[in-house]
């Protein structure tokens, strides 16, 4: 198993929104109306909580492997909005904490462990 | 096949519930679909998954945080969803694998855990589980939103 910080950067785009959004039939217009964003206090339109979730767990199953399906645990929290232009990386300490962070801001926090 | 939106209720389709609606204790009616291996090969292409990062004893397996994008229909069902929610926390526990070769039934129940109101927002929360239909249990999700009315 990996003992080194695992990381990867992911630009974020309007497109990838509207792509989860598609499959997860999620037609919140927080993440495509970008007035309606602004009007609510945000950069601008917002990604999908899970979308940045399952960046979290790609991570964790690279470092976990198979105990990532039987055992996997991960705790999120997301304390800032995800906006299109954010260059997001994703981080996975050797500890298991785990956090997003754009140019901006830290956009979530949490842990990715086995049970 | 169980396409996420052949299951799940669209905001601003039909009236919204709103925070005065959500019973604590409430339980979610059983929702069964099916993740095809269409759905995993789409979910793998959105969330940008590397597939080399789920194999398990040379069997592909799906990410199985897939099972995720029916998670809301599970509770949006018993509560029609409002514009405007925010995803505010997660905690998931994985249990069994989900493969990528073969389409899995699933069965996804839940129920509402506690409603509370902080600075002005309205905070929902709910755990959501998803089972094989023998019983097999999938994943495991206790959830957060916050929703403006």
């Amino acid at each position: 198993m990996s003992q080194e910080t695992l990381r990867r950067v992911i630009p974020q785009t309007q497109a990838m929104f509207d792509a989860y959004g598609v499959l997860n039939g999620d037609n919140d217009i927080i993440h495509y109306d970008d007035q309606f964003a602004k009007d609510r206090g945000f950069r601008g339109t917002l990604g999908h909580g899970l979308m940045y979730t399952a960046y979290v767990c790609d991570l964790a199953a690279k470092r976990y492997g198979a105990d990532w399906h039987y055992r996997g645990r991960l705790t999120v929290k997301y304390v800032r909005g995800v906006c299109p232009g954010d260059n997001l990386e994703v981080r996975l300490e050797p500890d298991g904490t785990v956090a997003c962070q754009s140019q901006f801001d830290t956009t979530l926090v949490g842990s990715a462990t086995l049970a | 096949m169980t396409r996420p939106t052949d299951v799940k209720p669209r905001e601003g389709e039909q009236p919204a519930a709103l925070y005065k609606d959500w019973v604590v204790g409430a339980e979610f009616p059983p929702l069964p679909f099916t993740i095809t291996r269409d759905v995993v090969q789409e979910y793998q292409s959105v969330v940008a998954a590397d597939p080399a990062n789920y194999v398990i004893k040379g069997r592909q397996a799906a990410p199985p945080n897939v099972v995720l994008v029916y998670m809301m229909a599970v509770m949006y069902r018993l509560y029609p969803p409002q514009q405007g929610g925010i995803m505010i926390g997660n905690t998931i526990e994985f249990h069994n694998p989900i493969w990528a070769d073969e389409d899995t039934d699933v069965i996804g129940t839940g129920r509402v855990t506690e409603k509370f109101e902080k600075k002005g927002r309205k905070y929902i929360c709910y755990d959501v589980d998803f089972k094989r239909p023998d019983g097999t249990r999938l994943v495991s999700c206790s959830h957060t939103s916050a929703f403006p009315e």
